[in-house]
């Protein structure tokens, strides 16, 4: 009798667990790793944040399929060891049916084979490893650093008219990325004697001053300043009480922080980045994005939580042509993808590799704000 | 010649800043024979202290001094509780659990604070000037002024005055000087809570001069100052100090001319080990 009823409240469990897994699959689960703690953790904010925007306007307009999306996310801490276990976490125990890449390079690139082994589609946000997008089931929606450095040298050339330029760049594989798309522009137009200091930094580097004598003394019109907020912030504020004037100084994506002008201060005025995002884009659901994210977090948004943001939305996007959850399908469909209406910008599409085809935004701090400056379409300039 | 003249200058500032962090250190090493690692969170500590009160009070006069006070509290307490105990066994116990208490308290101002950069937008009221076309701004002058100020007020206390000779006897033997009648615990506080003062200050003059505050800022100063009093000489304070101006000298210098893309806290390490290859002793050592 002990035994019937010990076996009657197994099959009542495993008959509850049942129900439990197979409610859970009317969701479609996107698997999410962001840096939530640790030294990326306004990154991992933004992330998490703008991919939950996503997620309720998908599942208030009814989800894909019939079904809601369910977003699972784990914390990396932009820790490639922690990421690893999460990502298989995802995969065996959530299931999920895609993946959105929202940490840093070094977590990503050890998490990309992972997924895609298991053909489970990956865009990464916002990360730059070009190793990252080696399988044939990943997908970047950020700028390669070539094509960055590229872009960068063609705005003060051809934008500030500059005649003598410098670049200073992290002593990192992304530096070195965006020194060859910078200095291939100035080959390609045959101005490379034109750069006048080249200079680059251990990536640790806290204190800019021994570079910003160096580029005071070496004057040029325009310097290509490249690094983290937290380093490029207090280098503007440096430069300023060094008396540097009438030295444009542009930076990247990794500048594209609401901190930068509250560390800056007044030294961030006319500080031009190239981007993902362009904050006054006139495309209602922009803006909608831009006012929602403001009201519920009282900050600004930024390029990171942008870009998570669409690659989610891409992936949404492909389950729904690819009109299912299989991986090969939704894949295709990311590959496929053409004209897709981002938040960052129409997505053209993205090329054999996976990387994004799509405009470089600049932007420009005004009154300690992002604000438009241009955007630059040229295809042979925004190529990966 | 004007860009060499503007580099010594970046080069003294950067080293005044170790000088202040790594002047606890070397104290606290010259009477206990301690590596005091968790010096270092000390000095995050009254980074935050400062931009707490500065947050609420909008002026320095109270957020320097009240963050010293918080620091040398801190100071007293962690030599006290943990320390002290443990000063009978080998020195290595100590500097163990000098690293647990780091990194605790490292995490502790994360939990406090949260993992956000934060800003100390505070003005420093320092003029800035021009001298031959070098020009020397606010926030370096700021930099000279305390950093001299904090050694001239040290070099008082422990020279010209009683409780510097009690200091300086504690620290040649505490036992000797116990025996002729110096109250050495006293001694000991005194010096924790002067370092861990000091430390505040440099916490919050890296604060504003980079307007930038978080849990992690004291990672660096953690182990560079380690390698600083190695040079300078274990526990001697001016070797400290002149360990500290060489090298922020040294690797901005070498940055700024030899163009090598080398991680300065290496430069600190290598410096570390030729130094101790010449001198063994360090820079100013006994012995």
């Amino acid at each position: 009798m002990k035994v019937k009823s010990t076996l009657c409240a197994i099959i009542v469990l495993l008959a509850c667990l049942f129900c439990g897994a197979a409610s859970a699959a009317d969701t479609i689960k996107i698997g999410v790793l962001a840096p939530i703690t640790g030294f990326a953790a306004s990154d991992g904010f933004s992330t998490i944040e703008s991919i939950k925007l996503a997620q309720e306007k998908v599942n208030a307009a009814g989800g894909v399929l019939g079904k809601q999306i369910e977003v699972v996310y784990y914390d990396d801490a932009a820790d490639p060891k922690q990421a690893v276990p999460l990502a298989n976490k995802l995969i065996t125990q959530d299931k999920v049916v895609a993946f959105v890449a929202g940490s840093y390079s070094m977590p990503s690139r050890a998490v990309a084979p992972i997924f895609d082994e298991e053909e489970i589609p990956l865009v990464a946000a916002y990360a730059l490893h070009p190793e990252i997008t080696n399988g044939d089931y990943t997908f970047r929606n950020g700028f390669l650093g070539t094509t960055e450095g590229r872009v960068a040298a063609y705005t003060a050339l051809e934008l500030f008219k500059a005649k003598t330029v410098a670049l200073v760049t992290s002593d990192n594989d992304f530096g070195q990325t965006l020194k060859d798309g910078f200095v291939g522009y100035l080959k390609s137009v045959g101005r490379e004697k034109d750069l006048i200091l080249q200079q680059t930094y251990p990536s640790s580097e806290k204190d800019f001053a021994v570079y910003l004598s160096k580029i005071k003394d070496a004057a040029p019109d325009v310097v290509f300043f490249s690094g983290y907020y937290f380093q490029t912030a207090p280098a503007l504020k440096q430069a300023k009480e060094m008396g540097i004037e009438n030295i444009r100084f542009i930076g990247e994506q990794g500048s594209d922080s609401p901190k930068m002008a509250e560390i800056a201060l007044d030294a961030a005025e006319g500080f031009v980045i190239l981007t993902n995002l362009d904050r006054d884009d006139k495309r209602p659901f922009v803006q909608e994005f831009l006012k929602s994210y403001r009201d519920r977090h009282n900050i600004e948004p930024d390029m990171v939580g942008a870009s998570a943001y669409d690659a989610f939305m891409i992936i949404v996007d492909a389950i729904k042509t690819a009109g299912g959850t299989d991986g090969k399908a939704i894949r295709d469909a990311i590959a496929a993808t053409k004209n897709y209406d981002g938040l960052t910008g129409v997505i053209n599409g993205f090329d054999a590799a996976g990387e994004v085809l799509k405009p470089v935004q600049l932007q420009e701090i005004k009154e300690g704000k992002f604000r438009y400056f241009g955007i630059v379409t040229d295809s042979e300039l925004i190529k990966p | 010649m004007q860009l060499f003249f503007e580099q010594l200058l970046n080069g003294l500032a950067i080293g005044s800043i170790y000088a202040l962090i790594t002047l606890g250190l070397a104290l606290v090493y010259g009477i206990l024979r301690i590596l005091h690692v968790a010096h270092a969170a000390v000095y995050t500590v009254g980074a935050y202290v400062g931009l707490a009160i500065y947050s609420h009070t909008s002026t320095l006069l109270l957020a320097i001094p009240g963050s010293m006070v918080v620091c040398a509290l801190i100071g007293v307490a962690i030599e006290r509780l943990v320390y002290f105990p443990l000063l009978k066994y080998p020195p290595y116990v100590p500097l163990i659990s000098s690293i647990a208490l780091f990194l605790s308290l490292e995490e502790l101002c994360r939990i406090i604070a949260g993992p956000e950069l934060l800003t100390f937008p505070a003005a420093l009221p320092f003029p800035s000037f021009s001298a031959g076309g070098v020009r020397v701004s606010g926030t370096l002058v700021a930099v000279y002024v305390v950093t001299a100020l904090v050694l001239a007020i040290l070099w008082f206390i422990t020279s010209k005055t009683e409780f510097g000779l009690a200091m300086r006897a504690a620290s040649q033997d505490m036992d000797v000087a116990s025996s002729l009648g110096v109250d050495s615990r006293r001694v000991v506080d005194a010096m924790f809570a002067i370092g861990s003062a000091i430390a505040s200050i440099a916490g919050i003059l890296v604060a504003i001069y980079y307007n930038q505050v978080y849990s992690t800022m004291g990672t660096m100063p953690a182990y560079k100052t380690l390698a600083l009093i190695v040079v300078g000489g274990m526990g001697s304070v001016p070797g400290a100090v002149v360990a500290s101006i060489l090298l922020g000298l040294g690797e901005t210098l070498l940055i700024g001319f030899a163009n090598i893309p080398m991680p300065r806290d290496a430069l600190a390490f290598i410096a570390m080990i030729i130094v101790l290859m010449w001198k063994p002793a360090g820079l100013l050592g006994r012995g």
